[in-house]
């Protein structure tokens, strides 16, 4: 063993074997972590009741999306008694395969929306995006009341809804035909309140797997 | 996890462990080629920096066998190796129902002298109201504040005032709650004009002896009878279809002329959300004694 070193000496005295070896030591950990889930992610089934966005919903999660909701606000309860107690079931992979992209988030300034749906009225909805403190005095979150003035352009969502089509969404042709129509006069702030409004609310697994798991005996 | 993840994983990490392993082992083995002067003979700058030759520091080496022993006995209790589930078999859903059963076998004994008892009972107990206003900070101050008074902007009621829409005693409180509550003003401007809409405005201004044009009331006071429907003929309310009583000095939107000319001609749809998927029956009951003994003080 102790004869070896002029390997040693090969890497240290060649900079780019030194890099290709780190490269590959360094690669390992992905392969390993990553590749396995990123296969898997391709066979995730929507939960029951995990529906593709009607053109409304979907106009709203592009706007959610386009105002960067989710630097402030995650979309994913985790698997922790205090996030279950306080939004509800925690979130699986299932719910999540008609959002794309996925809006799991990973900074919460604001409360996470994974199971908003329903908790509050359209109109306090509509109130709190309009001016977040006429409801809520203590919050800092920005206001949006631009968003009740601007018109949905209706010109693209047939072609983002083909789009997801594409990617494997089942939406059918009619839906993409009526998806004008459907969008058509609404402002851009009912549209993200019709998202708001059906977040988690179909997609709520029928049994919480938090209150079905019996815990089991101490090992 | 299929076998061939499973043995993807499986293989990659015996892999990286070993390469390390084996490099961490032999690297303190090799023998460097040494100079007489004590050096490597590797220099730089034409000499200046000359590589000395050095055994590890003990320190780094400790704790680099200590790393790998960490590592190897988290892959043996943990999941990490492939499908292989560990020796403690932990996984976070499994942790999360021993965190909630651990909190139940503490809040249930406390929660089960609550359950079922009527709201006027609990509301008597400290203990029932504190977690009852904690409850209500969580789940109602959005929209009725955090002390209860209500928001006038979604026309959420003061909770606080003695003055209720569907009734103040526990059981009508609890279904509130529970079931949420829709109240439903219809739209006004299809069968009344504008100065009708001001003259009613003014009569409903009379009802509570607020400040009003008493000509205008004197107008508006037949066409009060389409309001009378749900209002009643003396405009005191109906908790049946918690239509407001609008002879006392307490209002939902506000009070103004100009308020209560926009809520006759656009209606008022107030949505109080049901929260019976949200709050346990019990906590639908502490939060209701916290709200019953807030108007219940004297």
């Amino acid at each position: 063993m102790a004869g070896g070193y002029k390997y040693f000496e090969a890497v240290e005295k060649h900079a780019g074997l030194l890099g290709i070896l780190t490269a590959i030591m360094v690669s390992i950990g992905g392969l390993a972590e990553i590749t396995p889930l990123f296969m898997a992610a391709h066979t995730v089934k929507p939960a029951d009741g995990v529906k593709p966005y009607d053109a409304l919903r979907l106009a709203g999660k592009d706007i959610y999306v386009r105002e960067g909701c989710y630097l402030c606000h995650s979309q994913m309860v985790r698997a922790l008694r205090a996030e279950t107690e306080r939004y509800g079931p925690y979130s699986v992979a299932e719910e999540s395969v008609y959002d794309r992209p996925f809006q799991w988030g990973s900074k919460r300034t604001g409360p996470d929306l994974a199971r908003v749906g329903g908790k509050y009225s359209d109109e306090w909805q509509r109130q709190h995006l309009r001016n977040p403190r006429a409801v809520v005095p203590e919050s800092n979150m920005p206001s949006y009341a631009w968003l009740s003035q601007s018109l949905l352009d209706g010109a693209d969502i047939e072609a983002r809804m083909r789009t997801l089509r594409l990617l494997g969404d089942p939406y059918s042709d009619a839906d993409i035909a009526g998806a004008r129509t459907a969008v058509t006069g609404h402002t851009e702030m009912e549209a993200l309140i019709a998202y708001l409004q059906g977040l988690g609310i179909n997609n709520e697994p029928k049994k919480a797997a938090s209150d079905a798991a019996k815990p089991e005996a101490a090992p | 996890m299929s076998p061939f993840w499973s043995g993807w994983i499986m293989f990659l990490v015996v892999l990286n462990l070993g390469i390390t392993l084996f490099l961490f082992l032999w690297g303190q083995r090799v023998k460097i080629p040494t100079q007489s002067d004590g050096t490597s003979g590797h220099v730089w700058a034409h000499g200046v920096l000359r590589e000395g030759v050095r055994t590890l520091p003990l320190w780094w080496v400790l704790l680099s066998g200590a790393m790998f022993l960490t590592g190897f006995t988290y892959l043996y209790l943990y999941p990490g190796f492939g499908a292989y589930t560990g020796k403690l078999g932990w996984t976070s859903h499994q942790q999360l129902a021993n965190d909630v059963a651990a909190n139940n076998a503490k809040l249930d004994p406390i929660l089960q002298r609550f359950a079922g008892q009527p709201v006027e009972t609990i509301a008597r107990d400290a203990t029932a109201t504190r977690m009852g206003e904690r409850l209500f900070i969580d789940n109602c101050a959005a929209c009725h504040g955090r002390t209860g008074h209500g928001n006038p902007v979604l026309g959420a009621p003061n909770l606080v005032d003695h003055d209720w829409l569907y009734g103040g005693d526990g059981a009508t409180i609890l279904a509130s709650i529970e079931d949420g509550r829709h109240g439903t003003m219809p739209p006004f401007s299809g069968s009344f004009d504008k100065d009708m809409i001001e003259d009613i405005a003014n009569y409903v201004l009379s009802l509570s002896g607020a400040d009003h044009s008493p000509a205008k009331a004197k107008l508006g006071a037949p066409q009060f009878a389409l309001c009378a429907a749900c209002h009643g003929p003396t405009g005191t309310g109906n908790v049946a279809l918690g239509a407001p009583n609008l002879t006392d000095h307490i209002w939902l939107y506000g009070g103004d002329l100009a308020t209560i000319e926009k809520t006759i001609r656009d209606g008022r749809g107030g949505v109080m959300p049901a929260w019976r998927s949200r709050l346990s029956d019990t906590d639908a009951r502490l939060v209701a004694a916290w709200v019953y003994a807030q108007s219940h003080t004297d």
